[in-house]
């Protein structure tokens, strides 16, 4: 019985992604190839030292000695929602920056198509990463999860499967850098700004 | 009726063709063994198909070297995109995980229904259906994946995972299907697996018919000028 059930699962999950690339196929593929115009005013800033202060251990030991049980977890409630902001930006900006490798990936010139694979790789781990701590910071906030466990750490969210967010991150940006080298200065300190 | 069983050859042939023209021997070497083994076996069976003594040999001879490329393929096509996604060490543990869960599907549905077959060619059916749904869970995987990282999916490792799921994943409704309606199901069964083959096939050519950049190693590359150095360490130094 369980191993039927399995079976037509997995047959309806095939299915599903036929449909699905039916879909894709009928709408032609719809990303479309994008250059630097398309980029830069499309990037949310993300404020590392932000990120780090709410990732650091020491400045949550600081607020959970302060501040009573009650007040540490409203306190840490609004800290988890603002990180999971800045994962949202992340994963946002890894995603435009994505589409913009794929079109440079396939330039002539193998430096840039080099850049553009070395800026998508960094993009795809930034978005694992921001996935993976997405699903864990809304399990938290939805399951309330202090009514059931001490309140969780959000130093812990430093990294998620092996992948040191504001590490990638960084590395990210680098990435970018390199890959929009020939901007005009002035775009290209927009876009430093923008990420 | 036997001619519309070779159409699959014809389609295989030309895939084999642009697949010469477009070296992706180099890019993707197992799905390019996989291809040129499919059209010597089509053209080995076809051959011997009066033979019913040589068919038979040579249907389950190719059909055990079949499920050892299919995994081969799958295992390449895995390897390319995880490759790009990660380096973490749970990423390696994937394929071996998805291999254990479809053996052990794959042996489950045995037990449930019993075969007519015994000894060895049990064993190529077991292995046989085991890498269908490998190749389901690759593809679905990958299907689900790519909206949530944001690849883009006209890439030669999607295109192969594309063909592989809908054959897999028709083959495995109708032998399911087949196994509750018994031999009333057979020409329906045959029909519709040589359909989902041929499409599979039509999905290949259409994926290699467009050219896919390889990437030049790193090493070929030229050093990017001084002016262009400056422009990256002004905006590294920005970030900072």
């Amino acid at each position: 019985m369980f191993a039927s059930i399995l079976i037509w699962l997995m047959v309806a999950w095939g299915a599903l992604a036929c449909v699905y690339m039916l879909y894709c196929a009928w709408s032609r593929f719809p990303k479309r190839d994008v250059n630097a115009d398309d980029v830069i005013p499309f990037l949310y800033p993300v404020d590392i030292s932000l990120a780090e202060s709410l990732l650091d251990p020491a400045a949550e030991f600081e607020c959970r000695w302060k501040l009573g049980p009650p007040q540490f977890r409203e306190v840490q409630r609004k800290r988890m929602r603002l990180f999971l902001e800045l994962t949202r930006r992340m994963a946002h900006n890894s995603k435009v920056l994505v589409e913009y490798a794929d079109a440079e990936k396939n330039r002539e010139d193998p430096r840039r198509a080099i850049a553009a694979s070395n800026l998508q790789e960094k993009a795809i781990e930034v978005r694992l990463y921001a996935l993976l701590t997405g699903v864990k910071l809304r399990f938290w906030l939805l399951l309330r999860a202090e009514i059931l466990n001490a309140m969780p750490a959000l130093a812990h969210l430093r990294t998620a499967g092996q992948i040191d967010g504001l590490q990638t991150y960084t590395a990210l940006k680098v990435a970018a850098a390199a890959a929009f080298v020939e901007l005009p200065p002035d775009e290209l300190d927009s876009l430093t700004r923008n990420l | 009726m036997i001619f519309l069983t070779y159409i699959p050859l014809g389609l295989l042939t030309i895939l084999l063709w642009i697949l010469v023209r477009r070296g992706a021997y180099k890019a993707v070497p197992c799905f390019f063994a996989y291809i040129a083994f499919a059209v010597t076996a089509d053209a080995a069976r076809f051959v011997v198909h009066t033979h019913s003594d040589a068919y038979y040999r040579t249907y389950w001879i190719t059909e055990a070297a079949y499920d050892v490329l299919g995994i081969l393929v799958m295992y390449e096509v895995l390897r390319m995109v995880l490759g790009t996604l990660t380096r973490a060490w749970w990423a390696r543990l994937i394929f071996p995980a998805v291999l254990i869960s479809s053996l052990g599907i794959s042996l489950a549905r045995a037990n449930l229904v019993p075969s007519r077959l015994g000894g060895i060619l049990l064993y190529i059916v077991i292995g046989e259906i085991a890498v269908r749904f490998v190749q389901v869970f690759v593809f679905a995987g990958l299907v689900t994946l790519a909206p949530i990282i944001g690849v883009r999916w006209r890439q030669y490792p999607f295109g192969i995972a594309t063909g592989f799921g809908l054959y897999a994943t028709v083959a495995l409704l109708t032998t399911t299907k087949f196994s509750d309606f018994g031999t009333r199901f057979k020409i329906l069964w045959g029909v519709t697996s040589l359909v989902a083959y041929s499409v599979a096939v039509l999905i290949w050519i259409w994926f290699f018919s467009v050219p896919q950049k390889v990437e030049t190693p790193k090493f070929e590359s030229s050093a990017p000028s001084p002016g262009e150095l400056k422009q990256y360490k002004d905006a590294l130094r920005r970030m900072r």
